[in-house]
């Protein structure tokens, strides 16, 4: 397997356990990306951009990531076809379906996994990259059925360590607990035993401790699946009660990398949890359970935002995290604090047809979408009757509101572009057209008005 | 007038289409509907397989664990829940089969026939139901909803198809085609084919006197070859003589039979079709030249009819006759 990507695989949901994303390491992503040209090291650096901005509520930047990623491997299938290396063409074809998956696409990521399976149903990791999808589609059992291929067939024990997790943790959104434990329970054993001695020694003379969603290279792959693979069944455990097992799994993490942030809050070490990524929602929510039963005070920038809002001192809130939103303008967890500060009406989303009111109303309101509401936008699609301006599709009026495309689009057919004609689209945010706002569209699909 | 044709770089259609052949014209599965001339039927979300009988079709949405059967003479519709990941669907006697891979079950009626792991390729022969269980290598024979023998293959075949008493499994990472004699349950063959065999159909022989020739898909060669398959041992033995497979390409030349890499082949009769998925290209073609027929066409979304070729063209179904 290829170590390059292996822990794509291992990214989890946001919610569940959030990992260290600091401005710092997306700097150092992107400077790694700048650097890399091949195939894999871009691919995996955007799939692990995108996990981080998503872990981060950072949807927009996610899914511009993402989109990244699926051209990267549109191109590679094409290349590798061209070609004739038909395992390139399906491991392409499966990053490309898990960009689809990761872009909301169900149809168009379930079409290109069928695709590879058949020319590849014998490897491993496209057999894992099929669950990893399912996964991300919320699709647990078709995940678990692909996870078991992938442990049937790999034969490299961190392969199969790797497999296991993935495998596990299709189980556990598919409901079955038990045997996620008892899998969770022999990678974690095998990972801590003298089968992984040679990696161990690496880690602790390299002083790894990074955890990454995609490493490089066994001994960062072994440090990340040790770490996510023992907070899941810290999880687990704490799910039915026996804190004290929990509390072993956690300590455990803490051991291999001192300022993970679930673990941290896990053991109500929050000052220490908020110094890793203040930005980590999960840990915001949970912090918030936190102080409704223990009043806090004395922490610092998010922390102390916090507490301000618990103790219902808003405008001292407000100003905290006005402060904090001057240096990270685009931070979604600061925007969603700074909303909940003021108090914020609900938005309802347009209609699938919408009126010309009802995308005024979204762009005046967009700032103050929920997280949710930004999710089911993400995956909306929306028609219209349109007009263009000028002699390019990127830029006209919904009933005399103004949208743009990100870059002029090429639509398959002959249209006249100075008629009005019928767009599928999804609205990915507000932007500037001359002088006034205007909704950011991605076109879905052209069509002539009858 | 300004006009703009140009090419539809990203934007991939939101519904895919599906199409099969019937007695009474070709059946449509697209944008959540079942059409067929005049009849426009509730269908699937999103229609991943088609089947059809003489009297139905059904379509399954294997996403969404859903499947409608529809009455072509009636119009009437069916809606049934099915099992995990429903992929394939045969009639068999009016009988409905539908094999959900991820549930490793074969569902007709209210019985659950469990399955061996990763079963993906569902055939009806000789009034019984054939199953390939990919990921086993383990080729199941059902009749009256129980498994009545299995057979033991290799595993991570990419096409299984069925002719006479003789099932065909293509290895596209081996290059081989292996056959099973099902009256036996036992390997009958075995033959490199090019060099990444994925997919395979029936092109004629089969008679007492000649063995079945395949055509079988190349992506990598860019070529579709031609083999000769066996008929069973006692067949060739009673004809007098032993004949193996041929892997011999439909042309002689060392230049690529098609500009790009086909790995679907169908052939009904003296109608031969190839297509590549990658780039959505339908080809026809014979021993000698092969043509492109359509471009952009989705995988599923073309069929061979009992005069010539069907495809969804992208607003309609367009249809040619071939020789």
């Amino acid at each position: 397997m290829k170590r390059a990507l292996l822990l794509l695989l291992l990214a989890l949901p946001a919610l569940a356990q959030s990992r260290l994303a600091s401005d710092f390491e997306i700097a150092q992503m992107e400077k790694q990306l700048a650097q890399s040209k091949d195939f894999e090291s871009q691919l995996s650096g955007r799939l692990n951009l995108g996990d981080v901005r998503a872990a981060r509520n950072e949807m927009t930047l996610a899914r511009n990531e993402y989109r990244t990623a699926l051209e990267l491997a549109q191109r590679e299938r094409l290349d590798a076809r061209r070609d004739s290396s038909l395992s390139r063409y399906a491991n392409a074809t499966s990053y490309a379906a898990l960009a689809q998956a990761k872009l909301g696409r169900e149809a168009e990521a379930f079409a290109l996994l069928e695709e590879s399976a058949r020319y590849s149903s014998d490897d491993a990791e496209n057999w894992n990259l099929y669950a990893s999808a399912m996964r991300t589609l919320r699709k647990p059992r078709k995940a678990v059925a692909a996870a078991r291929n992938a442990v049937a067939i790999a034969k490299d024990p961190l392969d199969v360590a790797v497999y296991r997790h993935a495998l596990a943790t299709s189980l556990i959104e598919a409901g079955d607990t038990h045997e996620a434990e008892q899998l969770l329970v022999t990678v974690t054993t095998s990972l801590r035993s003298k089968d992984f001695e040679r990696l161990q020694r690496e880690a602790a003379r390299t002083e790894a401790f990074e955890v990454y969603s995609s490493a490089r290279g066994d001994v960062a792959a072994y440090v990340s699946l040790l770490n996510r693979a023992q907070l899941r069944l810290a999880s687990l455990y704490e799910k039915r009660g026996d804190t004290a097992n929990a509390r072993v799994q956690y300590e455990r993490v803490l051991e291999g990398r001192s300022d993970d942030v679930t673990a941290l809050a896990a053991l109500g070490r929050y000052d220490e949890a908020f110094a890793a990524n203040p930005f980590s929602m999960a840990l915001v929510r949970q912090y918030q359970r936190h102080l409704q039963t223990h009043p806090e005070r004395g922490g610092a920038g998010v922390q102390l935002a916090l507490q301000q809002l618990a103790r219902g001192e808003t405008r001292a809130a407000r100003e905290t995290l006005d402060a904090l939103l001057a240096k990270h303008p685009d931070n979604e967890t600061l925007r969603t604090l700074r909303r909940e500060a003021e108090g914020a009406t609900n938005v309802t989303l347009p209609s699938p047809t919408p009126a010309a009111s009802e995308l005024r109303a979204l762009i005046g309101a967009f700032e103050r979408l929920t997280s949710e509401q930004r999710t089911t936008l993400d995956r909306a699609t929306y028609t219209s009757v349109v007009r263009f301006e000028g002699g390019v599709f990127e830029a006209g009026t919904i009933d005399g509101v103004p949208f743009r495309f990100g870059a002029p689009v090429q639509f398959h057919g002959t249209f006249d572009i100075t008629a009005p004609l019928r767009l599928t689209y999804r609205i990915l945010g507000v932007t500037r057209s001359g002088e006034s706002d205007a909704l950011l569209l991605e076109p879905v699909q052209l069509e002539a008005v009858r | 007038m300004k006009r703009a044709l140009l090419l539809l770089a990203f934007a991939l259609p939101l519904h895919a289409q599906l199409l099969t052949p019937t007695v009474r014209g070709v059946v449509v599965a697209h944008e959540g509907r079942i059409r067929l001339g005049e009849l426009n039927l509730d269908g699937v979300a999103n229609a991943t397989a088609v089947a059809a009988s003489n009297d139905q079709v059904v379509v399954l949405d294997a996403l969404h664990d859903e499947a409608v059967i529809a009455d072509l003479a009636t119009g009437r519709i069916a809606r049934i829940e099915t099992a995990e990941t429903p992929i394939a669907a045969a009639f068999d006697g009016g009988e409905l089969y539908i094999l959900c891979r991820d549930a490793r079950v074969l569902q007709h009626g209210n019985a659950r026939i469990a399955l061996s792991a990763d079963p993906a390729f569902l055939k009806t022969a000789n009034g019984k139901v054939y199953v390939y269980a990919r990921a086993a290598g383990i080729v199941e024979e059902i009749e009256n909803d129980r498994v009545t023998r299995r057979f033991s293959t290799a595993p991570f075949a990419s096409d299984f198809e069925i002719s006479g008493g003789t099932a065909y499994l293509a290895y596209p990472r081996d290059a081989r085609i292996r056959t099973i004699d099902l009256q036996e349950m036992k390997t009958s063959g075995e033959i490199a084919v090019g060099a990444v065999p994925v997919d395979l159909a029936f092109a004629g022989g089969g008679t007492a006197l000649t063995a079945r020739i395949l055509a079988v898909a190349d992506p990598s060669a860019k070529r579709v070859w031609l083999t000769e398959g066996t008929q069973s041992t006692a067949k060739a033995v009673a004809r007098g003589f032993l004949r193996g497979f041929l892997g011999l390409g439909l042309f002689g030349s060392r230049a690529s039979q098609f500009p790009t890499g086909v790995d679907r082949v169908e052939v009904h009769g003296k109608q031969w079709l190839a297509y590549d998925s990658s780039s959505g290209t339908l080809y026809r073609f014979d021993r000698k030249t092969s043509s492109v027929i359509a471009r952009n066409v989705a995988p599923g979304a073309f069929t061979l009819t009992r005069n010539g070729v069907a495809w969804w063209n992208g607003t309609s179904v367009a249809e040619l006759t071939l020789e």
